[in-house]
């Protein structure tokens, strides 16, 4: 049945007409993954490319932006496609083990410039899959504690500390939960790292079920710990509750809180800490499907992207985001202060030391259903 | 070509588009609750019941709830439209009630989100007001908000059918009524009420429906656990890319409806016989 709904899909898919020079982009993420490419990355291109245009397409936030762009790879792999509808897509880490395991990606790193600036690990892995040559970070995000110095004199250090700090002040930790938003589901992972046993095991692999059972003192004791939180609604939720007042500390986006702050929807006199041993943050990857329609014209975007001029004023500057490529070559593109910014609550070695992996898909799955059923239910 | 022929070609196509985008989605997606590793099972619900029952008990009971206070509130409005006495407070109440009406679901989520919040709108101006302080205000963006914003939103909709059928009531018995000394509201209760009850039934039925499909409210006022169905139907697709298991959360969904358009169409057959 899927399949023949497939078909009916990618039918309407194909037949959509496709213009010369027409760069496609499809971005999985918030309203500002696709302004940053209609504002800023698309000019620039069309500036260097005479001739060509850049289209910018979204598909939403969160895992169901990467999700629909999955399914529509699936869709049009499934119909036999010629060309895709698409030339670059940008998707969270979650999703491209499996679209470079279905075979749908091009392997493209060794072909750009800027594929050489890219050391990092969770470039090569993603979330136990390997992923290696086939992705470009557009950015790497991280997930912290943000608090209200006002409220919370000395900020707990790791979740040891947190515990007992929220004992004391009841309802006043607010987080969403799970089921809204990655920065809930970010602040569950790190209480499994701290509570559940081993960290690396869970970044990564290999999956052994018998792992699942060692957590069950862990959400026992985050049923009991949530009880006594605010739940909040969304990511934006809970910075809009520490903004009103409403709660003192929660867990967020580095770049969402920056973000929020430079435009004032947040006190300035807000900040991070990223407690022991660590939360998790993810990477945003530039893909290229094998059969994307201007293939050389997709490799010289990302190249764009992916250039230490781009990544400074763009990714840093702009956004907030910390660099998809290694920081070394970004940090020598860019003004001491718009740098020393991105650290000013957390420094890069305290984000070496706790800015930990999400757990590899299996394990992730694996924690978001135990959670469902023992502190959900 | 003869006229027979001419009619059915003439409605082929809205056939065909009721069978693709309706029939079909929907075979599909029943069909994929029960289909477990691509064979017959029941190992979806069987998931669906473990993770997600208290949700489901969750939704029966807020959709009641609010089904309940939208019926209550749409007979002391459509009663108060005709049976008001103060002419410019009808004709004020009937031109207010109805613009809810014209809001869409995810803006009264994202109204209520800032006005129900602790520190949000209505808890500051009762604060100013002096009737509460700032350290009994509550949150509401529970299970309450979303009731709120059910009511809210359906409250208009179910009027507006039950003040069309009480206005096209005999007035004779309610003025033989009024003229007897009876009170207003028990010209409402024992007169107009019982006349009027199966369009009552209807727009409570339709509204029903309409409550239990919205995914908009929960996730942007109370998306946490336990939450409604919807929710927890959208987070199975995009966290875990698992059709499964929310389809068959969907078709327990389509039997709670199921229910509902079981009496609407008992009711309806019941007017026409």
């Amino acid at each position: 049945m899927r399949k023949v709904f497939y078909s009916i899909m990618a039918l309407g898919l194909s037949t959509s007409p496709l213009a010369a020079a027409e760069l496609t982009v499809i971005t999985a993420g918030d309203q500002n993954m696709v302004d940053y490419i209609n504002q800023y990355l698309g000019p620039l291109f069309e500036k260097q490319n005479p001739g060509t245009t850049v289209r910018a397409v979204g598909t939403g936030p969160g895992d169901a932006g990467s999700q629909k762009i999955l399914e529509r790879f699936d869709a049009q792999a499934q119909a036999n496609v010629e060309t895709w509808d698409a030339d670059v897509a940008v998707a969270h880490e979650k999703f491209v083990g499996p679209m470079v395991e279905k075979g749908y990606l091009e392997k493209y790193r060794d072909k750009i410039e800027s594929g050489a600036l890219v050391t990092r690990a969770n470039a090569k892995m993603a979330l136990g899959s390997n992923v290696d040559g086939y992705v470009m970070p557009m950015f790497n995000s991280q997930t912290a504690l943000a608090y209200n110095p006002a409220l919370v004199a000395s900020p707990p250090k790791s979740y040891e500390e947190l515990v007992a700090w929220a004992k004391e002040n009841p309802k006043q930790f607010g987080y969403n939960g799970i089921k809204g938003g990655a920065s809930g589901v970010s602040f569950v992972m790190g209480w499994i790292y701290a509570f559940g046993g081993d960290a690396d095991k869970l970044m990564n692999g290999p999956f052994d079920a018998a792992e699942t059972s060692k957590w069950n003192d862990a959400f026992a004791s985050l049923k009991d710990f949530s009880t006594n939180a605010t739940m909040t609604p969304g990511n934006a939720g809970t910075l809009d509750m520490l903004s009103r007042g409403e709660i003192s500390i929660g867990p967020v986006w580095v770049d969402m809180f920056y973000s929020w702050q430079a435009n004032g929807q947040l006190p300035p006199d807000m900040k991070l800490v990223l407690p022991a041993p660590g939360m998790p943050g993810q990477p945003m990857h530039y893909v290229i499907p094998a059969k994307s329609p201007n293939k050389e014209l997709a490799e010289k975007f990302v190249n764009l992207a992916t250039s230490p001029e781009v990544q400074a004023e763009g990714i840093v500057k702009r956004f907030n985001w910390y660099p998809g490529i290694d920081a070394k070559h970004v940090e020598a593109a860019l003004d001491k202060e718009t740098w020393a910014k991105l650290f000013t609550d957390i420094s890069p070695e305290d984000l070496a030391k706790y800015g930990k992996a999400f757990p590899i898909a299996p394990y992730n799955t694996a924690i978001l259903e135990a959670y469902e059923r023992q502190v959900g239910n | 070509m003869p006229i027979p022929l001419i009619g059915l070609l003439l409605v082929t196509p809205a056939l065909i588009i009721v069978l693709l985008l309706f029939i079909v989605p929907l075979f599909s997606s029943v069909t994929g609750a029960f289909d477990v590793d691509g064979s017959f099972g029941l190992g979806n619900f069987q998931k669906a019941f473990e993770l997600y029952s208290s949700d489901m008990i969750f939704t029966v009971v807020i959709v009641l709830l609010s089904t309940f206070l939208i019926g209550l509130f749409s007979i002391a409005i459509g009663g108060y439209l005709t049976l008001g006495s103060n002419p410019r407070a009808v004709a004020i109440l009937r031109w207010l009630y109805r613009w809810p009406l014209f809001v869409p679901f995810i803006v009264v989520g994202q109204i209520l989100r800032t006005f129900l919040a602790k520190n949000g709108l209505m808890n500051s101006m009762l604060v100013e007001g002096g009737i509460l302080t700032a350290a009994q205000t509550v949150s509401f963006l529970d299970w309450r908000g979303i009731v709120i914003a059910f009511v809210w939103k359906q409250t208009p909709f179910v009027t507006l059918l039950l003040s069309g059928a009480m206005a096209s009531l005999d007035r004779s018995m309610i003025e033989s009524a009024r003229n007897l000394g009876a009170s207003r509201t028990r010209i409402l209760i024992e007169i107009i009420l019982p006349q009027v009850l199966p369009t009552l039934l209807v727009g409570l039925i339709l509204s029903f429906v309409t409550m239990m499909s919205v995914l908009s409210v929960p996730l942007m006022i109370n998306a946490q656990s336990p939450t409604m169905i919807t929710a927890s139907m959208a987070f199975r697709i995009n966290a875990y890319g698992d059709y499964g298991v929310a389809n068959a959360l969907g078709f327990i969904s389509l039997l709670i409806t199921s229910a509902a358009a079981w009496i609407y169409l008992r009711q309806t057959m019941k007017e026409r016989a």
